[in-house]
C-alpha cells in the first residue's frame, strides 16, 4: 500500500519479475495485480494495488486498494512511503497499523529525499513505530533485498505503544 | 485503539520531530522548470509546443517515413502480387475474402493493384495492421511513455482543469483521454481515477464517441492527410459540446480537482522500452486478430449482398440527413465492424471534401470497437446501455449539425 | 493569497479536512502558492516540498494566514 506515484509498481515488478506499467504520475495503476515471489525458498503471493491517500477511498482506484486490504485480513502490508514527503506517508502507515496489520515500511525515493536535504533517522523511526523501516530507492533496486529480509520481523503493533514511544501526545 | 484525525497528526508531528531533519532546501533547475510549466503564462505556450511536437513527429514518422516510405512499397510492390499469385482459386469466394475481391473494369475481372482496395484478410487486413497501425501505435506510445515518465501529465492536467471543468470533468480526465488516443481500452480502465459515477460515465461516453484510437488516426493520416486537422477539430468540438450537455443532464456530483504534482524525473530507458513494448503487444493481441477477422467478415457480407442491402435501406438517411453521397452507405455500414478500413473505402469514393470530412467524422463517432465495448461492459452494463443511448442521439444530432454548418458555409 | 506568497493554514472547512489530510495539508501547516490558473482554474501549492493542485472551490474552503 502507499500513496499514488511512490513506486509501488516498481517494487512489485522487481520482486515478482512482473511487468506492471510504471509512470511518473499518480493513478497509473488502477487495478490490483497478483504475483509470486520467493522468500527463503517459499512461494509468497504479493499483490500490487492502486495508490491511495488514506483508507477512506475517494475514487474507484482507491476503492480497489482499500477493498483488497480489507479482504485479506492475514496479509502483511508493505507500506511504501515517499521519503521526501514522509509526514503524509506516515499518516497512511498509521491508519494501516491501527487496523492491526503487520506492516513493513519502505522509505522509498530515498535518493530524492537526500537531494532535498531531508535526513531521516530510520532506526529511530523503527524504534518508535515498532515495525521494520527500510530506506529504499526502488528504481535502482537499492534496499529491496533488505526489505524482503525484514518481512519476517513484522508484527501487529498497538498504537498506544507508538504514542508512548514517541513520548505522548502532548 | 484508533486515533482521531487530530491525534494522528499530533503523533506524526512528534515522530517527525524526533526522526527527520529538514535541511535547507535548495531550489533546483527541475523545480524552476516545474513551476514554469504550470504557470499559465508560460505553461500554456509550452503545452501547445509539446502537443505540436507530438503531432508533427507522429505524422512524419508514422505517415510519411514508415507507411509511405516503407510499408506501402513493401506491400504493394512485393506482398500483394506474390499472394495474388500464390493463393489458389482466383475468383472463388475464399480468394475474395482472404486475398482480393477485385473489381470489374469494362466487363473484365481485374485484381486490385494496391493493398487498400483489395479488402482481403491477408492483404488489406495485414497491411492495415502492420503497415499503417503498427508505426502509428509505436510512435504514439513511445512519445506518451516519455511524457508520462518525465512527469508532464499532471501538469497538463492542471493547465486543462479550467476547460475540462466546464464539461463536468476535471483536469485529470486528460489521462484517460490521451490514453484513448492510443487505444480506447486502457482509456476506459483509466476512468477509475475519476471520483464519481457521473464523471466516469461522462468520460467513458465521450471517449467511446469522440476519441479516435491510434489505429483510426493512423489510417486517416494515411488516406486523408490534408483533412485530418478538420476531422479532429470537429471531434474535439463535439467532445466539449456533448460533455457540456451531459454535465447538465447527468445527475450526480462533479467534485473538484485535487491532485499531487510529482517532481520531474529523468525517464529510464528500460522502463520506457518495456512499457512501449507491453502496450504494443497488448494492442496487437486484441487488435490484430480482430482487424483480420473484421476484413474477412466485411468481405463476406459484401459478397452476400448484406451490406449493399442495408446500405440501400439507410441511404436516404445518409443522403438526406448527413448530406453524404449514397455510395458512402456501404462503407458506413461496414464501419460498424471495421472503422479503419471504412475510412480507406470512403477515401476512394468521389465526393466533395466537406462530405468526406462529414463521413469520416461519422465513422469515428459511431459505435466503439468491440474491444472497447467489452471493456465498458465490464465497468457496468447500465452505464453501457446509457452510453449507447447517448451515442445514437449524438450521431444523429452531431452528424446533422455538421451538415447544417456545411449548408450555412455554402460548402455542403 | 497571491503568487509566490507563503502562509500558514489556519482553518479547513468540515469534511474537506479529512480529504486533504492524506495530501499532507492540515491546520498549522505552512504552504507556498506557486500558481493560480485564470478563469476559476485550480490553485497550485507547495506543502513540505510537495506540489499539490486543488480546484478553486476546494482552495476557497481552506483559510490561510499570509505572512
Amino acid at each position: 500500500m502507499g500513496h499514488p506515484n511512490v513506486g509501488k509498481s516498481v517494487f512489485f515488478n522487481r520482486l515478482t519479475g512482473a511487468n506492471v506499467t510504471e509512470s511518473n504520475y499518480p493513478g497509473t495503476t488502477v487495478d490490483y495485480t497478483k504475483g509470486w515471489m520467493k522468500i527463503e525458498g517459499e512461494d509468497v503471493e504479493l499483490v500490487d494495488v492502486p495508490g491511495t491517500f488514506s483508507l477512506d477511498p475517494k475514487d474507484k482506484a482507491e476503492d480497489v486498494a482499500v477493498a483488497m486490504l480489507h479482504e485479506t485480513k492475514d496479509a502483511k502490508v508493505i507500506t511504501v512511503i515517499d521519503a521526501s514527503k514522509i509526514e503524509r506517508g506516515l499518516y497512511l502507515a498509521l491508519e494501516i497499523i491501527e487496523e492491526g496489520y503487520p506492516v513493513v515500511i519502505a522509505l522509498n525515493m530515498w535518493d530524492v529525499a537526500w537531494d532535498k536535504n531531508i535526513r531521516i533517522d530510520a532506526r529511530n523511526l523503527e524504534r518508535i513505530l515498532g515495525v521494520p523501516v527500510v530506506p529504499t530507492t526502488a528504481i535502482s533496486g537499492e534496499g529491496i533485498k533488505e526489505l524482503v529480509s525484514r518481512l519476517k520481523d513484522t508484527k501487529p503493533v498497538e498504537v498506544d505503544d507508538i504514542v508512548t514511544n514517541a513520548g505522548g501526545l502532548t | 485503539m484508533t486515533l482521531s484525525l487530530g491525534e494522528r497528526w499530533t503523533l506524526i508531528d512528534r515522530i517527525s520531530k524526533e526522526t527527520v531533519t529538514f535541511g535547507k532546501y535548495e531550489h533546483t533547475l527541475k523545480d524552476a522548470v516545474g513551476e514554469l510549466t504550470v504557470k499559465p503564462l508560460t505553461g500554456i505556450p509550452v503545452a501547445i509546443a509539446i502537443m505540436y511536437c507530438f503531432w508533427s513527429v507522429f505524422g512524419s514518422f508514422a505517415g510519411t517515413l514508415m507507411t509511405d516510405g516503407f510499408f506501402v512499397k513493401l506491400f504493394d510492390g512485393y506482398w500483394l502480387p506474390w499472394i495474388q499469385e500464390a493463393f489458389p482459386g482466383q475468383g472463388s469466394w475464399l480468394y475474395a475474402i482472404m486475398v482480393d475481391a477485385g473489381g470489374f473494369e469494362s466487363g473484365e475481372f481485374v485484381l486490385s493493384d494496391n493493398c487498400f482496395e483489395a479488402f482481403g484478410a491477408l492483404t488489406s487486413g495485414l497491411f492495415v495492421a502492420i503497415g499503417v497501425v503498427l508505426p502509428a501505435i509505436f510512435i504514439f506510445y513511445l512519445m506518451l511513455a516519455l511524457l508520462e515518465d518525465v512527469g508532464y501529465m499532471p501538469r497538463l492536467a492542471v493547465l486543462l482543469d479550467t476547460v475540462l471543468h466546464r464539461v463536468g470533468l476535471h483536469g485529470y480526465a486528460i489521462v484517460p483521454t490521451i490514453l484513448s488516443l492510443g487505444c480506447n481500452v486502457p482509456g476506459v480502465t483509466a476512468t477509475r481515477i475519476l471520483e464519481t459515477k457521473k464523471q466516469r460515465f461522462i468520460m467513458m461516453t465521450l471517449l467511446a464517441i469522440f476519441i479516435p484510437c491510434g489505429a483510426q488516426i493512423g489510417i486517416m493520416e494515411e488516406v486523408v492527410p490534408n483533412l485530418l486537422g478538420w476531422i479532429l477539430l470537429y471531434l474535439i468540438i463535439g467532445y466539449f459540446i456533448f460533455g457540456y450537455i451531459l454535465n447538465k443532464i447527468v445527475p450526480g456530483k462533479a467534485p473538484e480537482f485535487l491532485i499531487d504534482v510529482p517532481p520531474y524525473r529523468k525517464p529510464l530507458l528500460n522502463n520506457v522500452s518495456k512499457k512501449v513494448w507491453g502496450r504494443i503487444a497488448g494492442f496487437f493481441k486484441v487488435a490484430l486478430p480482430f482487424v483480420m477477422l473484421g476484413c474477412a467478415i466485411v468481405s463476406l457480407l459484401y459478397l452476400l449482398g448484406v451490406i449493399q442491402f442495408i446500405g440501400d435501406l439507410l441511404a436516404p438517411i445518409f443522403v438526406g440527413w448527413f448530406g453524404v453521397p449514397k455510395e458512402t452507405a456501404g462503407p458506413l455500414v461496414a464501419a460498424f465492424l471495421r472503422k479503419d478500413l471504412a475510412v480507406a473505402q470512403l477515401s476512394v469514393i468521389e465526393m466533395t471534401e466537406y462530405q468526406l470530412i462529414t463521413a469520416v467524422v461519422l465513422v469515428s463517432i459511431y459505435f466503439p470497437c468491440v474491444a472497447t465495448f467489452a471493456m465498458m461492459l465490464k465497468e457496468g452494463w447500465k452505464e453501457l446501455i446509457a452510453a449507447i443511448g447517448v451515442l445514437t442521439i449524438v450521431v444523429f444530432a452531431y452528424g446533422g449539425m455538421i451538415h447544417l454548418i456545411g449548408i450555412l458555409l455554402g460548402v455542403a | 493569497m497571491n503568487y509566490d506568497e507563503t502562509g500558514t493554514v489556519t482553518d479547513i472547512d468540515g469534511d474537506l479536512r479529512k480529504r486533504v489530510a492524506g495530501m499532507g495539508i492540515r491546520v498549522d501547516k505552512r504552504l507556498r502558492m506557486i500558481t493560480k490558473q485564470p478563469i476559476k482554474g485550480p490553485v497550485d501549492v507547495i506543502v513540505d516540498e510537495a506540489e499539490t493542485s486543488l480546484g478553486l472551490e476546494l482552495a476557497e474552503r481552506i483559510t490561510v494566514e499570509v505572512d
